[in-house]
Parts: C-alpha cells; structure tokens; sequence
C-alpha cells in the first residue's frame, strides 16, 4: 500500500469541474448549387487532410421489395470503373494522393467518400466526381463483386450479432421496407449490371443530394473549385413512393433464432420508435443515456458490473430517417438467458415508473453533451455530425443548440419519454442461441416463434 | 492540380518526476478537450506462467475500485464530466485513457492518480470481471467467425518462448485460479510511476499540464526494482505450421506472418514500407493478385504492429479464399507475390506513392486513429516512443525513416525476410468443409 503521507487533502476527494468552456461549432459555408447539390464546407485546419462525403437520399430500403442489397452492390461496383479510369488506375490514383475511399449504402442514403492529402484536395474531390458520373460497371468487376458478396453473405448467417438485428428488423418493421437488411442468396443471384446501371441512373444525380467537405483548406476557395468540378452535372430526383406501414405489436412475442451448440447467446429486443426530427428526440436520447446508453447506465451496472452476465450490454436508439427503433442487447451465457431478460424489463420499467434521481440525470446530462462537443476535434467526427444534421434536413441551429436543449430537460421529461419509447409491454425479443439450452427460459417472456439460421421460420 | 505539402509538427513537451514518472504533454488549443493516457510497460508478454490472461483480468480490476474511488466511481466520474474512457491489453504495453472536456482535466489526473497509487478490490470484484471476461472470450472469441483469428492463433504456432506464444485471453482454467493475492502482486510489481508514461494532450498550456501531474503524481513511490522478463525468440530455421479449426464460417481462411526485425533498425523501417507495398489497400500487390487477378481469395487483408511493440512481431496476411481452390494453392499463389518482390524488386513509381499514402495514414492515426476519441493516436504514439525508445518527439521524425527507405533495401528485405525460415502459415479450416476443392 502507499506510504505517503503527503498532501492527504488533496487525494481523498475527486476535484470539482473547472468552468466549462464554450464549444464554438466551426463556421459552415453552406450553399446549394444550381443543379441541387448542397454543398458543406467546415475549415479544420489541424492536420493537413481533408475528408469528403457525396450522399445521395437513396438506399437499399427504396429497393428492399423490387430487388433487396441492389443498392449495396450498385456502391459495391461503382469504384471499379469509370469511363476515363480503370479499377486498377482508381486505386492506383487513390494511393497517389494519400487516399482512402468508401463506397457504402445503408437504409436511407448511398454515399461515396474520400479522405487524404489536402495538397491533393482538387484530384480527391474530381475522383468523387467521376465515380458519381461516370461508372461504368465493368462486368467482369460486376461477377467478381457479386461472388464476393456471395461469400460475405454466408459469413453472416454465421455472426450471433447479425442474425439477432437481421430478425429484429424483420418482426418490427414487417412490411415496411426497413424490414429488409440484406439479400438472400438467391435474390443476389438475381441482380443484373443493368439493375446497377439503373439505379445509378436514377438515384446517384445531384438534385436533392449532399456534399460535405471537412479539412485543411479555405471556404472561399474550396466552394470555387466544387463549383467547377460539380456544377455542370445534371439531373433530376424522382419522388420516393410512399412506404407501408410497420405492425402494431400486441403484446411481448419471442423469436428464437435457433444454432445448435453454440456457447453464448445474443439477446436483442426492442420497438418502433421515432426519427431525429420528432419532438421526443431529446427526451428519448437522455432517457437512453440512463437507462443503457453509455458504461455508467443502469443496465451496464446491473448485469455487467454486479451480475458479471455479460461483457457487451448497452441499448441504443436508432434513427432512420422515416422511422427509428429502439434496441436493447447484451450477449450472455446461456444459463442466464432469462435472468438477463428478466432485469432488462425490470429497468425499463423502472424508467418508466420511478423518476430518475437528480444525480444521474445532470451527469447523463453532461455527458451526452460532452461527448457530443468532441464531435469538433476531428476530421471524420464532423463530417459525422454534419451528415447527422444535414442528411436528416434538422434545422441549421441542431449543433449550436443541443447543449442546452439536453440541460433543459427534467426528470419528468425522462420518464415521458420511458413510457413512451421504452415498450416494455409489447417490446418483442430475438434469442439467437441453441434452442436445447434456452427455450424454455426464453418460452416464459412470450409466445416462442423458432427460426433457422437461414432465417426461414421453424415448424 | 497539386498544391504544395504542409510539414506537420507536434508540439511535445516532457518532463521526468521525482518518482520516474515520465509525463509528455502536446497542447492544442482548437478545441476545449483533452486526452490524458497513463501507459504501464507491463502487457500480456510478461504475465505469469500459469496465469494466461491475467494481464487483461487484471486491466478490468483496474476500474474496479481504488483508494479513494470505490468500484464505478472512475466510471461515473469521468462519464459525468462529459467524457468517455476505456483500457486495452497490449503486448507489451496496457493502457488506461480518457477524454473529456478540458474542463474535467484535472479530475481525470486525480483518478489516473488515485489508481496507481493503491489498487481497492475484493474477491467479489475478482469474481464479477472473471464472469465479464469469460463474456468477452466468447463473445469476441468462440461465438464469433474467425474469432481470435489470427491473433490468438499464430503466436503459439510461431514463437516458441512462452510469453510470445501463449494465450493471450486466458484459458478459463488460469483465469478461474487467478486470486486476489495475484493481482496485489502483479499491481505492486508493474504498476508503479517508474514503469509508465502518463500522456496529456488538448486545451491547456503545457506548464500547467506538467505541474497538474507533479501535485497528483510526484508523491506516488516508486517501485525499485521491476522484473524484466526475457522475450528474447531462439533462431528459427524451419517453416512453421499451424491448424485451427473454424467452427462457425464456411470459408477456408489463411494466416501468414513473417517475424519482424528488431525496433527502430534500418530493416525495421523497411519492413513497413514492404508492409504497405504487400498490403496497402486495393493497390497492394497480395490484394492486386488474389483478389482482383485471379480471383481465389474473397477478402485480403494484413499489417505489421511495428509501432507500438517491442519484441518479437509479425507482419501478418490474412487471406479468406473461395472453397473450390485448396489453402495449400492459394499459398503457392501468395509464394509467387513475395518471389516477384524478391527477383524484380520495385521501381520508384510504385514506391513513391507508397510512401504518400504511408504519410497520409500517419497523419490520419495522429488525428483519430481510434476508440473514438480525439488524437487516441498520437497519444498511442507518444506514450510507445517513451518507452520503448525514451523519445517523444520521435513522433515527429520517425516518418523520415520510411519515407527514407529505397527500392533496394526493399528487394534486399524481401530477400532476407520473406522467406519460409522467417515465417508461420496458420490454415483456419472450416469443420464443415465441403470436399472437392482444386
């Protein structure tokens, strides 16, 4: 043990917080260009690189019941050739210029970004440019690609994590399209070049998309040269179709995703919820903040640090952009599968019961607005917050106002918000596990509907 | 179009306390924030025999209660000031880190402090993360694809000194004999001010910084005489062969990692430029030529931990390949890579853009380079130069020594290393392999 003696007032209590700094969001410079590009721009001047994201507002769920993953592989293969540039000079002229580049698509939007050197900030942003126009979906890239995909696609029927959220979607949004999270291997099989050719067509065009641009150069410039490399490029957006709606839930259902010998079960249950835009959003995000949303929650406490069930629980509140859900998971052994659920709707249902006290509530307050503020410090994490605001149409003022509309919130607030978002009564649960181990602690939560790990339902 | 480079330079500043606590402090002044990292020099290599695992239990007992902060107080405390924190198990290194507003600096010095000062636990804590760290073997391990692949699977296969070749998670046997009195024992021996490097950087002047660790620090005692285990490899003179059973993916998938030369040499630099040429992305040669040429493998990846190890390391390829062609060919394929590099070498027009994209990577690990907090990397970086090398502001000048290297000292390298009496091949097989690959 130590055996200074020294300065004893000065180690026995933890030192009070200092005044808080004011976090000045940096300058935006934002403008729509003729074509309906919006533009972003933020100066970060730190390091001398730039990040880069084109999104444009269509994703896999405006395909999910023509042709589900049509919007990922169309990402997949749009960096494999443009008209000017081989597959092989893309990723040659990305290394030249210190580049990485990523093509994705997830429910809402499909984006290309680049990050690199800010000496090479006019060739990073004129790749973006040509991959956004000018892909040509080789098809021998296209055949590779999909095989490739093929593969990846049996991996994840093998990942616990994937199947649990793959059947959550499936139960909470029905015939919405955000039931969808990925294609079987037949329906890839199915999908053409000219299907990724089309929705190219149709949904990488400028009007109604975004841009933002983070790093190490000048506003005024910068909009300059974007304006050259981008604004001659037309094309119109047609209007998404409307979705259907996703099912009313009655009462708590069990969906058991059944692998046989498997060590560890992945627990996740959850329910509809709303979008950033919605008035609860604050609300809901520090009731989740308490109750699972960061290490010092409730639920982390309860069956992390005193029932030692799990190393990963959390819960989380996503927000897509026509509706959200909200999730609560932990992987646990298997002999506690029901204890697990058992104080999961125990603290759900305190929060929506029993005011939260006033200590947690500051410190869930500050830290959610602490940690959103180190948002500023870097690069990737501001293209992250831009793209949160933007992409989601929030208003212009959502960053310089989020600290105080969370310190603005009360413990009335927070149980609101529980009983509102926190479904405890009609929340329905996916056990991804070894049916011999856990069916009957699972059966006593609700009616028990089994499924393979195809995904195909057991009966 | 080009404009010209900007040179970065970090300012660093240090200072050694009456303890030997080293203390490196980078201000920054753009944004109210600050990072603040306390990095032991003990990490899985150096755990007892008969304790695999310990050093990564023990990093879990570290946030379970200290002198004056019970159990989830560190937690709480630096949560409620706005920040978030976490701590890994490296191999020669674990690491305790936090960021907050800057605001919280102070605070987050005084639990840093708290802790290394005397370690506050009972067995009911011992037994709790026991519980926890079973989970994450299992979650991250035995119930997940490829799990542990390749990082727990090639250092028994490759190394044959015990704290280079063991389990680095722990067999549950050893983590179950673990007791209270080993961990007082490990903490009284490593974790001690003169065995560490605390690193501060963000929005503060850097005098400040320096005297907030002096008051919190200065007084803890220092251990006189911490064990420096041998990590030292005997020769090796043959191919090493490993196999591990995939119970979970259907894809047959490859290991091979070549041993790396020793820290800051002339072939150390070398190694990871030939790294990136191997590796680097779509436009690395091992990508280029199984993935994209001959389309074996689905998904390529590898690296080399130069930086932040110091003792025996691999450069490692991972290579996951369709299940019609045999590991033993998609292998032979790898060999005609690495003999490429050995007989024609490379000319400048490859390696020049390496070497722009190894710059642009350093800057990018610099500014974020992970768990989500600002300069996670250059403090990573800063507390490995101290000490492993006594030097911070190496983080400034190391760059110069890959940048430096050339075409020669690169087919040279290949030459010398990338040999089958340098490497460790470990074939991952699925258990439900079909037959009939070519």
């Amino acid at each position: 043990m130590s055996a200074s003696t020294a300065s004893p007032v000065v180690r026995a209590n933890a030192p009070a917080l200092g005044a808080e700094s004011p976090v000045a969001w940096p300058k935006r410079t934002v403008t729509t260009l003729g074509n309906g590009l919006q533009v972003v721009l933020v100066e970060s001047r730190n390091f001398p690189r730039i990040s880069a994201q084109l999104f444009f507002r269509s994703g896999n769920a405006i395909v999910a019941h023509t042709a589900p993953g049509l919007a990922d592989m169309t990402a997949v293969v749009v960096r494999a050739g443009t008209a000017s540039r081989p597959s092989r000079q893309i990723e040659e002229d990305l290394r030249r210029m210190g580049a990485a580049l990523g093509t994705s698509s997830g429910a809402d939007s499909s984006a290309i970004s680049a990050s690199g050197l800010a000496e090479f900030a006019p060739g990073i942003l004129e790749l973006i440019a040509d991959l956004a126009r000018h892909a040509s979906f080789p098809a021998e890239e296209f055949e590779r690609e999909r095989r490739q995909r093929l593969e990846e696609l049996k991996i994840e029927r093998t990942n616990p994590g994937f199947l649990a959220s793959e059947r959550l979607r499936r139960v909470l949004f029905g015939a919405h399209p955000y039931a969808v999270v990925s294609p079987t291997e037949e329906q890839l099989a199915g999908i053409t070049r000219e299907q990724l050719q089309e929705f190219y067509q149709k949904h990488y065009v400028p009007a109604d998309s975004l841009l933002i641009v983070v790093g190490d150069f000048a506003a005024t410039e910068m909009l300059e040269r974007i304006e050259k490399i981008f604004g001659a490029w037309k094309a119109h957006r047609a209007e998404p179709p409307a979705s259907p709606a996703p099912p009313q839930q009655a009462g708590r259902r069990v969906h058991l995703v059944n692998r046989p010998g498997t060590v560890q079960t992945q627990v996740l249950l959850g329910n509809l919820s709303i979008t950033r835009r919605d008035a609860d959003w604050y609300r809901l995000l520090l009731a989740n903040t308490i109750f699972g949303g960061a290490f010092h929650s409730r639920l982390v406490l309860n069956i992390r640090e005193q029932k030692g069930y799990t190393y990963s629980p959390g819960s989380g509140v996503n927000a897509l952009h026509q509706r959200g859900y909200f999730t609560v998971r932990a992987a646990v052994r298997n002999d506690v599968v029901a204890a697990t659920l058992t104080e999961m709707f125990y603290e759900m249902d305190r929060m929506r019961s029993v005011p939260v006290s006033a200590e947690e509530l500051t410190s869930a307050q500050s830290y959610l607005t602490g940690v959103f503020s180190l948002g500023v410090a870097t690069q990737d994490r501001l293209v992250g917050q831009l793209s949160a605001v933007y992409l989601d149409k929030l208003p212009e003022s959502y960053l310089e106002t989020y600290r105080e509309r969370i310190r603005a919130l009360t413990a009335e607030d927070v149980m609101a918000a529980a009983r509102r978002h926190f479904d405890s009564a009609n929340a329905q649960i996916v056990v991804v596990g070894d049916r011999a181990q856990i069916g009957e602690q699972a059966a006593l939560f609700g009616p028990v509907t089994e499924y393979d790990a195809k995904g195909n339902e057991v009966v | 179009m080009t404009i010209p480079a900007k040179p970065l330079h970090i300012p660093v500043e240090h200072a050694t306390l009456a303890n030997g606590l080293r203390v490196v402090v980078s201000p920054d002044r753009s944004a109210p924030f600050a990072t603040v990292g306390v990095y032991y020099r003990i990490g899985f290599r150096l755990e007892p025999q008969g304790r695999s695992g310990f050093a990564h239990l023990f990093e879990h007992m570290m946030f379970q209660g200290s002198e004056n902060a019970g159990k989830m107080e560190h937690i709480r405390l630096v949560n409620s000031s706005g920040g978030m924190l976490n701590g890994t198990t490296n191999y020669d290194i674990t690491n305790y880190f936090e960021s907050v507003p800057s605001n919280a600096l102070e605070r987050v010095l005084w639990l840093e402090a708290d802790r290394m000062r005397a370690l506050k636990v009972d067995d009911e804590n011992l037994r709790n993360q026991r519980d926890v760290v079973k989970e994450e073997v299992r979650v991250n391990v035995m119930n997940q694809p490829y799990g542990g692949f390749p990082w727990l699977d090639l250092p028994p296969v490759a190394f044959r000194n015990w704290p280079n070749a063991h389990n680095f998670y722990g067999d549950f046997a050893d983590l179950d004999a673990a007791t209270l009195g080993d961990v007082q024992k490990f903490f009284h021996t490593y974790y001690a001010p003169n065995n560490a490097v605390l690193v501060i950087l963000g929005d503060f002047e850097a005098a400040e910084a320096i005297r907030l660790a002096r008051k919190y620090f200065e007084d803890i005692p220092p251990q006189p005489k911490i064990p420096q285990a041998d990590v030292s490899e005997p020769g090796q003179t043959e191919e090493r062969l490993g196999e591990v059973e995939e119970k979970l993916g259907p894809l047959p998938a490859i290991a091979i990692g070549y041993t790396m030369p020793p820290r800051a040499s002339r072939d150390w630099f070398t190694a990871g430029i030939v790294d990136r040429v191997l590796h680097g992305g779509r436009a690395g040669r091992v990508y280029r030529k199984l993935v994209l040429d001959e389309q074996i493998a689905v998904d390529i990846d590898g690296g080399a931990d130069l930086l932040d190890t110091n003792g025996p390391t691999q450069m490692v390829t991972r290579i996951f390949h369709k299940p019609e062609y045999t590991s033993e060919g998609t292998v032979a394929i790898f060999d005609e890579v690495i003999e490429e590099l050995q007989q024609k070498g490379l000319g400048i027009e490859e390696l020049d853009p390496v070497k722009v994209k190894f710059r642009s990577d350093y800057y990018s690990m610099l500014e974020d380079g992970g768990h989500g907090m600002p300069r996670f990397g250059l403090m990573h970086l800063l507390a490995c130069f101290t000490l492993f090398d006594g030097d911070p502001h190496k983080v400034n000048t190391i760059l110069d020594g890959f940048l430096g290297v050339t075409p020669e000292q690169v087919q040279e390298f290949a030459k010398k290393r990338l040999v089958p009496q340098n490497r460790a091949v470990v074939f991952r097989r699925p258990a439900a392999a079909a037959a009939g690959a070519r």
